[in-house]
């Protein structure tokens, strides 16, 4: 069986780290958001998959490759159209000419596992959906059930309905792309209203699942996810480890990184490769550190997800925070977390334990210190010794 | 230059010979073709790519066979000079890359004897005269044959009278032999049989090999057996897909960051020297082919600046054969492929001169890292597009970080400073990220100049060198003629080509050249020239002397001509995409030439 995976979406609400970095790209534990959906695919045999890519697909692609390295095998489409309204259904009627038959579709910006994708082969019927419950069902397509046949189907309903939301993750017969085509043609492109279509003439079987399902939709929930993936860290260790460095826990280590003496790792902890770490650093669980990283001594991390290419200079204190790829940071920065707030449109949503998010390429100067739960925009210059405290939008430069 | 290939085993050897004919598409394709064995010999060819070949070619049942792409060197590219070539009576088929000097005494003289030739091509010799030596055993013919020969081979042969069984030989030309399970390979390159097997021999000059589906025999050409065993190779087949991308060379480009971090990470700064070769040379003398010889030549600027050493840039097919000067420098050999003839030769002299020797070389196992005396690895990973990329910029890098161990070994470099350019080169995959995310700005400067049909690159210093590249890069994959000059010898001829209709690029980043850039747009644009400059992030001048201004990210000038090159690369992928050109394969080009 082939499976398609939507991965053209741009993750606006996941800014500033989405801006030149698409959604399923998003590091969780060192890992794209996008290659749990693959994983989960491979795990369960299937390794024919169609990607349905967009919004900066170049990034997927040079990543991904053809899926060797997965041990699958990756054939692309560009949905070309980026409005919008071009919404899942549109983007799936892309794949009609490259499936035959039965075939699975996932979104490819949620973290999927793979006995959530085994549980749904398990099941019978010719349709199948997987549904979870979820706290805040608002924000997704939720579903009422008979039994486990679906009987009605919603996106972000204005009442309650209910906690069952769809997962996005389906199993389907190609003769969905006709229904897909009926629907488009009244000017509705997302699948939810393909599915409520068919309802009335089609057996369509729901699959419940309590197994490892999660979206990120907002910048601070790359914290809780990454967390969760860190659970699973396995210890291994390459590159060079001087002597006097403790690590405790699991803690993974990449390929020509340094760390130095002093350095105290408590895992979970991910480290990529080509990073230099230390003298005296210390590193608190749940913290992911991409690739080609420096940070500088008698730097506390705590927490955090640093990705790519960052530059953390010494003394600094960095906790529940996600700095982007590139960011450089100058001596003595201080982002320490609280129970915040964050103002999103007109309103205040209560976020937990939050340092701060730094959108990628900002270069921050000496001695800056940030307000809990501040956002700072991709390249931002900040100059030495200022205070941050709530959104600073992109291309900002804070004298 | 072209690409070999012969199986042997329980497979249908056509599928196997088609399948690695398409990955050895990049050493040659105006013409292919493939010999099978099946008690007698089908031999298939024409002129064309493997795709059209695939086209043409009937169903061909058989174990063992040989393949060949080619790039024509003797005899224009049509269906009698492709190959395998075959002898008088058809039983003996031969595929062959590289070049036999004596072909036109040989040929004479096998006339003389009553052979009929059917190409213009130095290969046929080869064949006729395996026939003539051919007495029930094709090894023993294979090594009385190459005793004939002069120049440069490698050759693959079957016959119909013996099953199963495939013998090759090299002198220059390269061959590497895939050790499978009741099956075995020999290809000019890995990437053919990857797909089959990880565990390859290469062979060196003078041996000849024999293979059956169960046995790999070696012997040196006097015929005494040589035992060697095989080495597992760490590449993989995952960068040889497009995978999404419309060109290899796009994909290629995009693949930078990344290659670049494997590439510094691969140099160990960290470590204290990992050279086995003296890093304290009084000159230096590079030596380079094509794209190579632009690294080597930005490789310059850097070593002069952070190691205070004089260093010369020389063609690798010019060193061979300039005079012994008796001075001592240390020679460095730049090749992707580390298999260009003119690259290995210049370095084999260099070592008959008694000098040290390094290569810089991106493919593991290839002939340079085994002749010179310490290898520095780009790890750029399989480049498939034909016009130089990502291997291009992963040189650029790893010169730099050959400079800067090489400043701290002659202690022209301190510590610190040698620290802080560390830390620079951490920046690097994210800048050129940045540059790649400009990409469809790059399109619309290319939609300005794809009219043109004659364009000049202007640099100076350290990006004279990446105005070479940039015209080169224009000239092979968009055909419209293109020239780099250093912004000071324009006054002194070139300017009086420069019109209204001649677009300039020119390289105006913040470095100690930059007024001096100024200067020189100035000049251009006085004629009428349409100006694309790129800059530093940050200048506000520049845009009111060029037309157009693309920026770069604001780095040490050192560092600029990996930026700046990538910009290059763009604008070349894109005048070529907007004019229709077959960007992975331009007409008469070959990725790496194993010719003279």
């Amino acid at each position: 069986m082939k499976a398609v995976i939507l991965a053209a979406g741009e993750g606006t609400r996941l800014r500033p780290f989405t801006n030149s970095e698409p959604k399923p790209m998003i590091p969780i534990a060192n890992r794209p958001i996008l290659e749990y959906a693959i994983d989960a695919l491979a795990k369960n045999g299937i390794t024919d998959i169609t990607m349905i890519v967009g919004y900066k697909k170049e990034r997927i692609m040079s990543h991904f490759e053809d899926g060797a390295d997965w041990k699958v095998n990756l054939n692309y489409i560009d949905q070309k159209k980026r409005v919008a309204q071009a919404g899942t259904a549109y983007a799936l009627s892309m794949a009609k000419s490259d499936v035959k038959g039965d075939f699975l579709l996932l979104p490819g910006d949620n973290i999927i596992s793979p006995s959530l994708i085994g549980e749904l082969l398990k099941k019978k019927g010719k349709y199948r959906i997987v549904v979870t419950e979820s706290e805040t069902p608002s924000k997704y397509g939720v579903v009422e059930l008979s039994g486990d046949t679906v009987k009605n189907i919603v996106e972000k309903p204005e009442q309650h309905m209910g906690n069952l939301i769809s997962t996005g993750i389906y199993k389907f017969n190609d003769e969905i792309f006709d229904s897909i085509a009926r629907v488009m043609k009244t000017g509705s492109y997302g699948l939810t209203s393909v599915i409520q279509s068919i309802l009335p003439t089609t057996k369509v079987t729901a699959v419940k699942t309590s197994k490892v399902w999660s979206d990120v939709v907002y910048p601070w929930d790359i914290l809780t996810m990454n967390a969760v993936a860190l659970r699973k860290c396995a210890a291994s260790t390459s590159g060079k480890i001087d002597k006097g460095v403790i690590l405790k826990g699991p803690v993974s280590i990449g390929e020509g990184t340094v760390i130095r003496s002093g350095t105290h790792i408590m895992g979970p902890v991910v480290i990529g490769a080509g990073c230099e770490i230390g003298p005296s650093v210390c590193i608190y669980p749940s913290t992911s550190i991409g690739n080609n990283v420096r940070i500088g001594p008698f730097t506390v991390l705590e927490n955090s997800v640093l990705m790519n290419d960052v530059q953390l200079s010494s003394g600094s204190y960095v906790s529940h925070s996600v700095i982007g790829e590139g960011v450089e940071l100058d001596p003595q920065f201080c982002a320490v977390e609280s129970d915040t707030h964050v103002q999103l449109d007109d309103e205040f949503r209560k976020v937990g334990r939050l340092g701060v998010l730094i959108g990628e390429r900002t270069v921050i100067g000496s001695q800056v210190s940030v307000k809990p739960g501040s956002i700072i925009g991709s390249d931002c210059k900040i100059a030495h010794h200022s205070t941050i405290s709530g959104n600073i939008e992109d291309n900002t430069r804070v004298m | 230059m072209c690409g070999i290939i012969g199986y042997t085993g329980n497979r249908q050897a056509r599928d196997v010979i088609l399948s690695g004919l398409k990955r050895l598409e990049y050493r040659g394709y105006d013409s292919a073709g493939i010999a099978i064995g099946n008690g007698s010999l089908n031999v298939i060819k024409d002129k064309g790519d493997i795709d059209h070949l695939i086209s043409v070619l009937p169903v061909m049942r058989g174990k063992f066979g040989i393949g060949h792409t080619r790039w024509a060197t003797h005899g224009p590219p049509i269906k009698n000079n492709s190959h395998p070539m075959t002898d008088c009576k058809g039983q003996i088929a031969l595929v062959h890359n590289g070049i036999i000097e004596n072909n036109i005494t040989l040929r004479e003289e096998l006339m003389k004897r009553g052979h009929v030739f059917r190409s213009e091509t130095d290969t046929e010799v080869a064949v006729h005269l395996l026939e003539e030596f051919y007495d029930g055993d094709l090894e023993a013919a294979m090594r009385k044959t190459i005793k004939e020969l002069k120049g440069s081979f490698a050759l693959v042969a079957i016959h119909n009278g013996e099953n199963g069984k495939i013998v090759g030989a090299r002198n220059i030309s390269p061959l590497v032999v895939g050790v499978g399970k009741r099956e075995n390979f020999l290809a000019s390159d890995v990437p053919a049989i990857l797909e089959y097997t990880d565990r390859m021999i290469y062979l060196l000059d003078g041996e000849v090999v024999t293979l059956t589906k169960d046995r790999v025999r070696i012997t040196n050409f006097e015929g005494k057996e040589i035992k060697r065993s095989w080495q597992k190779v760490d590449m993989t087949l995952e960068g040889a897909e497009k995978g999404g991308y419309d060109h290899f060379m796009l994909k290629e480009i995009f693949e930078q960051p990344k290659v670049i971090q494997d590439t510094i990470i691969g140099a160990n700064l960290n470590a204290e020297s990992g050279y086995s070769i003296d890093l304290t040379p009084d000159t230096i003398k590079i030596i380079a082919c094509g794209t190579s010889y632009h690294a080597g030549y930005v490789g310059k600027y850097m070593l002069e600046e952070l190691t205070h050493t004089p260093t010369t840039v020389e063609l690798a097919s010019e060193y061979r054969f300039s005079s012994d000067t008796h001075s001592e420098p240390l020679v460095i050999g730049i090749s992707q492929s580390g298999e260009t003839t003119d690259t290995l030769s210049a370095i084999k002299t260099a070592q008959k001169r008694g000098l040290d020797t390094l290569g810089i070389v991106n493919i593991v196992g290839s002939t340079m890292t085994r002749e010179a005396d310490s290898v520095l690895y780009t790890r750029a990973g399989l480049e498939v597009g034909v016009a130089a990329t990502k291997t291009y910029i992963t040189q650029l890098v790893a010169l730099l970080t050959l400079s800067i161990k090489m400043g701290v070994a002659k202690e022209t470099l301190g510590i610190d400073d040698a620290r802080h350019l560390t830390k620079e080169l951490r920046k690097l995959p994210k800048n050129v990220r940045s540059v790649l995310d400009q990409s469809d700005a790059i399109y619309e400067l290319a939609q300005k100049i794809s009219g043109a049909k004659s364009m000049f690159f202007l640099g100076r210093n350290i990006n004279f060198p990446v105005a070479l590249e940039g015209a080169l890069k224009m000239k092979e994959i968009s055909y419209i003629h293109a020239e780099g000059y250093p912004g000071g010898e324009l006054k002194h001829g070139p300017l009086a080509l420069v019109t209204e209709k001649t677009p300039v690029i020119a390289i105006a980043v913040k470095d100690q050249t930059y007024e001096k850039m100024l200067g020189n747009i100035g000049e251009v644009s006085a004629r009428g020239a349409t100006v694309i400059a790129i800059g530093t992030e940050g200048d506000r001048e520049l845009d009111k002397y060029a037309d157009y201004v693309f920026y770069i990210p604001d780095v040490p000038p050192l560092f600029t001509p990996i930026l700046t090159s990538v910009v290059m690369q763009l604008l070349a992928y894109h005048t070529a995409n907007i004019l229709g050109c077959e960007i992975d394969k331009p007409r008469h080009l070959a990725k790496s030439v194993t010719v003279e």
